[in-house]
């Protein structure tokens, strides 16, 4: 019974992230241009003259130009307006997908690590059955089972996204739900719920935090794939994955249609990433 | 008044306790000695329903016909009635994420006190463990680890129990901070009549504030003695063992004299 270093050291999670953020050129970079992506996409959305899904028969595959700065597509249609408007679809939709992953996981983890006896078993027999399939091809397979839509593909999307969480939040929880903290508070009789709530559910958000971003950018991927294999949003909605697959035709005469959308994916899921991996630096907890 | 009878606990067929008896009336102290790894924590553990007994009972309240427990083998619920338990690593015993005030007042989750009786609750106890009321906006890190332990006994005080188990309360602290707090856990113990159960390893404490003491090697009772017996001859070859490699390393006086001085205080 003797202490480790470790106990002694300031553990209080919400001063390191500002600690991060006020010190670290690096992470503040990051944050600013993920913050300029989106600031980016709303003004230009604001300010841009085209409408993203309106031909213009006699503008087709114009290179870039002072009036159409990333040239135009196939049916005339400009692409820098449709990358903005796509990225809503990217962002914003990777964005919810993969917090409902996370919100759903998490509570999973939660009940498997806590209530443990028959939960335990059960669920994570069901997150391994899950994790079973390869998460792109289970989602491929998923959306053309069900049939290509949005929707669809947002379900198909959630469906391999959670297990990661239940794993993670399990494992923490059987750990933290071991510490003298929360044996206090089993000792004051607390309710389970308020126990998982208030002493176990705020020291995993750090590393909930962590995994979310990567799975974010994961969803960003993802959804581009599965919209250039067709599964997700349909056209004539202007999504960066379907830029891709409207561009391929045109890849050796207009390569513009195809250069610009992969700009726009490769730069946002590298700014989410490598503002995941710092905060992976800097926040995680040791255990 | 608590009476443990034939207490033992076993996991997995190893016996971690076994055949443990004491009694413990109002206002007084028992401290559990012994090395590591003789029952002292499991005793605590079992006593509050952690670990499953498996032979004799535990019986709580018993000068109060009516609010008397009696707790057998089998399953049963966690927590003895009116006890409260300080762990040795104050750091780990609260949560990081959570201000003192709010760790200090969960102790009255199920009392039926409105919000500014709690805060009056949280002040009045953290007066009794001499810490300022701003404590109470503190988290555990921003606290140094004597007033973290301040903070556990306010968190155990505040529910008024009768009876608190403390877990090696001063062996994370440094020997100054030792010093204090052993004297304010014996004036709590003095102005709100409770009865204590110490674990420990420091021998002067003992010898300064118990009035038994129950030793442990192997999860067997060697000794069971008031504790001016056992300074003077202790019932076991392990006891006298212990009390003279104690005086060498200077944490007991050399004479059997009573003063209240840890191990810490006499460096």
């Amino acid at each position: 019974m003797t202490l480790s270093p470790a106990d002694a050291l300031p553990v209080q999670t919400k001063n390191r992230l500002r600690q991060a953020m006020a010190q670290d050129r690096f992470v503040q970079f990051l944050l600013l241009s993920l913050a300029g992506l989106v600031a980016l996409a709303v003004a230009g959305l604001l300010l841009t003259p085209y409408d993203p899904t309106e031909a213009d028969f006699l503008d087709r595959l114009a290179p870039p130009s002072l009036s159409h700065w990333f040239g135009t597509d196939q049916l005339g249609r400009d692409i820098a307006t449709r990358i903005l408007y796509g990225s809503g679809w990217s962002i914003g939709l990777a964005l919810i997908v993969s917090t409902a992953g996370a919100v759903i996981g998490t509570i999973v983890g939660l009940m498997a690590g806590y209530v443990g006896r028959w939960a335990d078993p059960l669920l994570m027999r069901v997150t391994d059955s899950f994790f079973a399939f390869p998460e792109l091809i289970a989602a491929i397979a998923i959306s053309g089972i069900i049939g290509p839509s949005t929707n669809n593909m947002v379900i198909a999307l959630v469906s391999v996204s959670w297990m990661k969480f239940a794993r993670l939040t399990r494992t923490l929880t059987l750990s933290i739900g071991h510490k003298d903290f929360v044996v206090q508070a089993r000792l004051n009789r607390l309710p389970q719920w308020l126990i998982l709530w208030r002493h176990i559910l705020p020291n995993l958000r750090m590393s909930i935090l962590v995994l979310w971003t990567s799975s974010w950018s994961k969803t960003i991927l993802a959804i581009s794939g599965l919209s250039f294999l067709g599964f997700g949003v349909q056209p004539p909605q202007a999504e960066w994955g379907a830029m891709l697959l409207d561009g391929k035709p045109y890849m050796q005469t207009a390569p513009h249609l195809m250069i610009f959308p992969g700009l726009a994916i490769l730069v946002t899921v590298l700014a989410i990433n490598l503002t995941g991996d710092q905060l992976r630096d800097r926040l995680q907890d040791p255990t | 008044m608590l009476a443990v009878r034939n207490l033992g606990v076993e996991v997995d067929n190893v016996v971690l306790l076994h055949d443990v008896s004491f009694t413990l009336k109002k206002g007084r102290t028992l401290c559990v000695v012994g090395e590591s790894g003789s029952g002292k924590t499991t005793l605590l553990k079992a006593l509050q329903g952690l670990m499953p007994i498996c032979r004799g009972s535990v019986e709580h309240g018993l000068d109060r016909p009516g609010a008397t427990t009696r707790q057998k083998p089998g399953p049963r619920p966690i927590g003895l009635p009116d006890t409260k338990w300080v762990m040795q690593n104050p750091i780990a015993a609260l949560n990081p994420l959570q201000k003192a005030g709010a760790a200090i007042t969960e102790s009255l989750h199920h009392a039926k006190l409105d919000r500014n009786a709690k805060q009056e609750a949280l002040l009045a106890a953290l007066g009794n463990v001499d810490l300022l009321p701003e404590m109470a906006l503190r988290y555990p890190a921003q606290l140094s680890l004597g007033q973290a332990q301040r903070v556990c006994i306010a968190r155990a005080l505040i529910a008024k129990p009768e009876l608190i188990l403390f877990d090696e309360p001063l062996s994370a602290l440094d020997a100054v901070v030792q010093k204090q707090i052993g004297r304010t856990m014996e004036r709590i113990k003095q102005t709100h009549g409770l009865s204590y159960i110490v674990v420990t390893h420091d021998l002067g404490y003992a010898q300064a504030y118990a009035d038994d003491i129950l030793l442990l090697r192997n999860g067997i009772v060697e000794a069971y003695q008031a504790s001016n017996a056992f300074f003077r001859s202790p019932a076991s070859d392990y006891g006298s063992e212990l009390i003279e490699a104690a005086r060498v390393l200077g944490c007991l006086p050399e004479e059997a004299a009573v003063q209240p001085m840890t191990c810490g205080a006499a460096q």
